[in-house]
Parts: C-alpha cells; sequence; structure tokens
C-alpha cells in the first residue's frame, strides 16, 4: 500500500493530508487564512506567508496523529512548489524537502494544478485517461486535454481574468463579500438568471480560448445603473459564466473524439450551476461527467497527496534542489494566448 | 550534545553540525534568494544529514522570505526528528561574533538591510554579552543618531556610517558555525519569526 503525506500552500489555505494508493484519505487538515485577509479584501501574499510558516508544521503532527500514523511511515512527501504565491509556496516545499531528508523518503515536488488535475481520480475510481479537464479555479481556467499522469496538452486558457477571480471580482462590485464564489452562487440563489443582458465574451470565437474581463466591467455598468438587485446581478453573471464555459468546453470536445470523460477540477467547479450544466454537457456527448467533492475542489492537501501517489508509482520523484516557482504551467509547449495576468 | 545550527536570514546560506561548542563541519554560500533551493541539500551534506540532539535557527530580523525558508526546515526537522529547535537573533549573532575576537571593542551595533531603505538595528554590550538598546527598523539618518557605537557590522554598515561620518563599517554576514559565541540563553527564543516591521498592506477604507 503506498502512503504519501501531502502539503500545500501556495495561496491562502495551509493543509496537510495523508492519502494512500487505495484512495484512502487517512486524515486531511486545513487552516484557512480568510479572516486574516478579509480586511483587505483579498488575500495579501505577506499576510499568507506568515500564516503558513506558523501552521504547517502543527497541521503536518496533527494529520499523522488523526491518522495513528508515524511519519516514517510514509512511502513519500509530496509538497505543492508551484505555481502560486512563491513565499508561501517556498514554506511548504522546504518543509517536505526537510522531511524528506529526515525521514530518507523521496520527495514529490508537485504541481499545484496537476494537484487539481487528478483530484477527480482520486475521487472517482472509474475514471481512466484520456479525459478532457475544465480547471477552474482562482487563477486558472483552462482547457486540457489529460492524456496522463504528467502529460496534459492545454486546448484553451483565459485571455484575462479566471472564472474564479471573475466570481471574486464581482463579489467585491456587489458588496457580497470575501471570498466572492460561495457569496455569489448564494446570492444567485435568489435572483433571476435573465434579469440582467450581460455580454458572453468571446462565445462563439473560432479562437478556442476564455475572456471574462468584459464581463466583469458590464456587472460594474449594470451595478452603477441602479436598476438591478445584486440577486439578479450575481444570478445573471453566475449563468453567463456557465454559458461560457459550456460554449468553449463544447468546442474543446468537438475536436478530442478521444476523451472518455468530461472533467471538472479547480475551486468554481463546486459552483452548482456550473457543475450541472457540465452534467447535461456530458450527458448530451454520451460520455461520463467526474467532479470531486466539494471540499476537494478548493485548495487542499489531499489533492497534492494523491497528484504526488500518482507521480511517484510513476517514479516522478524529485531532488531536494527542486525549485519553487511563481510560473508553471502544465503544458509548457502551449502556445501563448493573447493577453496576460494568468499565472500559467 | 549535537546541534544543528540554520541561518537564513541574509544573502548567506549558512549550516553548521556543532558538538557544544566544537565546529564538526560548516557550510556558508552566498545565495542571494535561492535559500529554498540550497538549505536542505546544504543539510543533507553535513556529517549524518545534520542529525543533531537539538536545532538552532535564525528567526530574523532580516529577508522575510529567507527567515520563513530557515524556521520551515527547521520546524520540520524538529517533527521528524522529535527534537527541540530553538531560536535566535540575527542581530545578537553578529554582535555575538564581533564581541569575541580578539581586541574587540567592548560595544557594537548590528545593521542588516531592511525594507523600505529602512535598515534593522541593534546595539549590543560585551562581558557580558547584552543588548544595550531595542531593536528597531530605521532610515539611515535615523540609524545613525541612535547609535554611538564606532564599530557597526552587518550589510547595513555601511549606509549608517555614511549617514552618520564616523566609525568603522564592516560588511559581513552571519555565519551559522557563531552560534558557539551565543550565550545560551540568546539561543533559547521561541522558533518564530522576528520581522521587525508590519506587513506592507492596507485594509480597504
Ligand atoms: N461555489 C463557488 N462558485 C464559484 N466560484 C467558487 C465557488 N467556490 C469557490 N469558488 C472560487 O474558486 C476560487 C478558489 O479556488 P482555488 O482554491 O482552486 O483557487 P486558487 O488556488 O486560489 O487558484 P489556482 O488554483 O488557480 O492557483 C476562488 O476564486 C473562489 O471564488
Ligand atoms: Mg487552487
Amino acid at each position: 500500500m503506498t502512503l504519501i503525506l501531502g502539503l500545500e500552500s501556495s495561496c491562502d489555505e495551509t493543509a496537510a493530508a495523508l492519502v494512500t494508493g487505495e484512495r484512502r484519505i487517512l486524515a486531511h487538515r486545513l487552516a484557512g487564512q480568510e479572516a486574516a485577509h478579509r480586511p483587505f479584501g483579498g488575500v495579501v501574499p505577506e499576510i499568507a506567508a506568515r500564516a503558513h510558516v506558523e501552521m504547517l508544521t502543527p497541521l503536518v503532527a496533527a494529520a499523522l496523529d488523526d491518522a495513528g500514523i508515524a511519519l516514517d511511515a510514509v512511502d513519500a512527501i509530496a509538497a505543492t512548489a508551484g505555481p502560486g504565491l512563491i513565499g508561501g509556496v517556498m514554506v511548504g516545499l522546504v518543509t517536505g524537502k526537510a522531511l524528506a531528508l529526515a525521514t530518507g523518503k523521496p520527495l514529490v515536488a508537485v504541481n499545484h494544478l496537476e494537484g487539481h488535475a487528478l483530484s477527480p481520480r482520486l475521487a472517482d475510481p472509474e475514471l481512466g485517461f484520456p479525459y478532457m479537464l475544465l480547471l477552474v479555479s482562482g487563477g486558472h481556467c483552462q482547457l486540457l486535454f489529460v492524456e496522463g499522469v504528467g502529460r496534459y496538452r492545454r486546448l484553451a486558457t483565459t485571455i484575462d481574468d479566471a472564472a474564479g477571480e471573475a466570481f471574486d471580482k464581482t463579489a467585491k462590485l456587489l458588496g457580497l463579500g470575501f471570498p466572492g464564489g460561495p457569496a455569489v452562487e448564494q446570492a444567485a440563489r435568489a435572483g433571476d438568471p435573465r434579469a440582467v443582458p450581460l455580454p458572453r465574451p468571446l462565445i462563439g470565437s473560432q479562437e478556442p480560448h476564455f475572456s471574462f474581463a468584459g464581463l466583469k466591467s458590464a456587472v460594474l455598468r449594470a451595478r452603477d445603473a441602479g436598476l438591478h438587485r445584486a440577486e439578479d446581478i450575481a444570478a445573471s453573471f453566475q449563468q453567463a459564466v456557465v454559458d461560457c464555459l459550456i460554449d468553449r468546453t463544447r468546442r474543446a470536445l468537438a475536436v478530442s473524439p478521444r476523451a472518455t470523460a468530461l472533467v471538472v477540477a479547480g475551486g468554481v467547479a463546486a459552483n452548482g450551476a456550473v457543475r450541472s450544466a457540465l452534467q447535461r454537457l456530458a450527458q448530451e456527448r454520451d460520455i461520463p461527467f467526474s467532479a470531486p467533492p466539494l471540499w476537494l475542489c478548493t485548495d487542499n492537501a489531499a489533492m497534492i497527496a494523491w497528484a504526488g501517489c500518482e507521480r511517484y508509482r510513476e517514479g516522478l520523484i524529485d531532488t531536494l534542489d527542486a525549485p519553487a516557482r511563481a510560473r508553471w504551467p502544465l503544458d509548457p509547449t502551449a502556445e501563448k494566448a493573447r493577453g496576460a495576468g494568468v499565472k500559467a | 550534545m549535537r546541534t544543528l545550527a540554520i541561518e537564513t536570514a541574509t544573502a548567506a546560506c549558512s549550516v553548521a553540525l556543532l558538538d557544544d561548542d566544537r565546529v564538526l563541519a560548516d557550510l556558508h554560500e552566498v545565495v542571494g534568494r535561492g535559500h529554498a533551493e540550497r538549505l536542505v541539500p546544504m543539510i543533507s551534506e553535513l556529517p549524518d544529514g545534520g542529525r543533531a540532539d537539538r536545532i538552532v535557527v535564525d528567526c530574523g530580523p532580516g529577508s522575510f522570505t529567507g527567515v520563513r525558508v530557515g524556521l520551515a526546515a527547521a520546524r520540520a526537522l524538529g517533527l521528524a526528528w522529535g527534537v527541540p529547535v530553538h531560536g535566535y537573533s540575527s542581530l545578537a549573532l553578529l554582535a555575538a561574533a564581533a564581541l569575541d575576537e580578539a581586541g574587540a571593542p567592548d560595544r557594537v551595533a548590528a545593521a542588516l538591510i531592511g525594507g523600505h531603505g529602512e535598515l534593522f538595528v541593534q546595539s549590543f554590550a560585551a562581558s557580558p554579552f547584552r543588548p544595550a538598546g531595542n531593536l528597531a527598523s530605521l532610515k539611515p539618518e535615523e540609524a545613525a543618531a541612535a547609535t554611538s557605537e564606532a564599530l557597526v557590522i552587518g550589510s547595513g554598515a555601511q549606509s549608517l556610517i555614511d549617514a552618520r561620518r564616523t566609525g568603522g563599517a564592516r560588511d559581513i554576514l552571519p555565519r551559522a558555525s557563531d552560534v558557539r559565541h551565543l550565550p545560551a540563553e540568546f539561543a533559547a527564543l521561541a522558533a518564530t519569526p522576528i520581522y521587525g516591521r508590519a506587513p506592507d498592506a492596507r485594509p480597504q477604507a
């Protein structure tokens, strides 16, 4: 039985988890920092890094305790090595390296995005390769053709904001609070998705990519017009995002007949409207749909441990000088999409 | 009693293994920002992979990132080996080493480059070794006005002396093996960062 300790500290969650090759999550501990960042309306990198260094080792100890396992019993230590806020990434990666040195066990330096990308396989034993992945998180919005562990072909990415970023900015504009995704979804429940006419950038476009910046500006104009309830704006915004995601994903599936499943991962995958629309799209294409449980969508260490497990089983281990990376695309060969402001 | 010392608060990445006050091994590199890559490999190059009965680590002030890298490694090794981890101040380390030298003055000021053009400064006195003032983050002119020691040491020494126009500067980086100069109580701090400055962030209006 393979047993992996996973560490995550690339954004504003500090986490440690123990996961087996048989998909058993023996422990997972997570310390969020929402309260610390809330006064600033977004994640402050220095505040995040300060919290990670305080929290991580105690979380590792607590996870081992929860599972009743000695550190020496793990087969490898997996730590997020990027992409993300570099101060936090360094804390987790160096912690992982030191644990690896002390135990004599290998280090697996995990790409956080690969953590998200493989997380559906932790929850779903039936999910095999290749699959079409919609990766929608705070920093990313990509369509990836997943051929296997470490083998990703990026078909589309956002040319401006990530989908989660659009949720967060909309929440801020509507005064719904931080973090924005769950707040917008909550408000949208009480709103009419057809009430406010909003654009669907790049829908039907020949280029494969996403764009959300124009949608955000339209939300600002709708708010300032003062004609609509915040709930209606939230519901209409969410619907516009869903429409964009579905249009682009449908296009990607059409050019990828080998995809055996449609899969969603990343924080925005926690959104009920996004999940059910993707589910319908999968039905329409007659392929299975797979999405991790809600808690596995947003950042956590179980997905890092699992990605570490998948890599470890393929012999993909790293040396103790592995770099911490602020940027680290899953598909380094992908052409640069127009626009900027994304981590990969 | 074996001690592993970890020093990453400045551009130096420095580790040492000591048996009481005897230095068994001492590795010191100027890495700039590369601590996250070099530190653990350097520890692994020490005898027995750095295995010790206790760990002491620089808690700052200094590079926020460097301090966190050192603390992350120290705490993780402490957890894995089941040994205690304690901290020391970067400024105290510099001062204790300087004051122990033959012919040293009986007081010295330590100054490290901080953020926003400021220096982390503190004065120390010898016999017995003790702080002669509080830690402060100051502009070079303020630091010049606040210190009277003829000898100033550390990465910020030259800019303090330039502002003060008297005294001597010695631009040195802290070295892990110098922990042997620190009296025990100065290497017994809680293993948590001494930032010396609040994060740069303003709450929303
Ligand atoms: N229910 C929800 N509906 C919409 N968005 C959501 C929901 N829950 C979380 N999100 C969004 O998911 C994002 C957080 O996801 P995640 O933790 O995966 O991102 P991240 O780690 O910050 O970014 P990345 O993984 O790209 O580095 C935030 O932008 C948040 O608003
Ligand atoms: Mg994430």
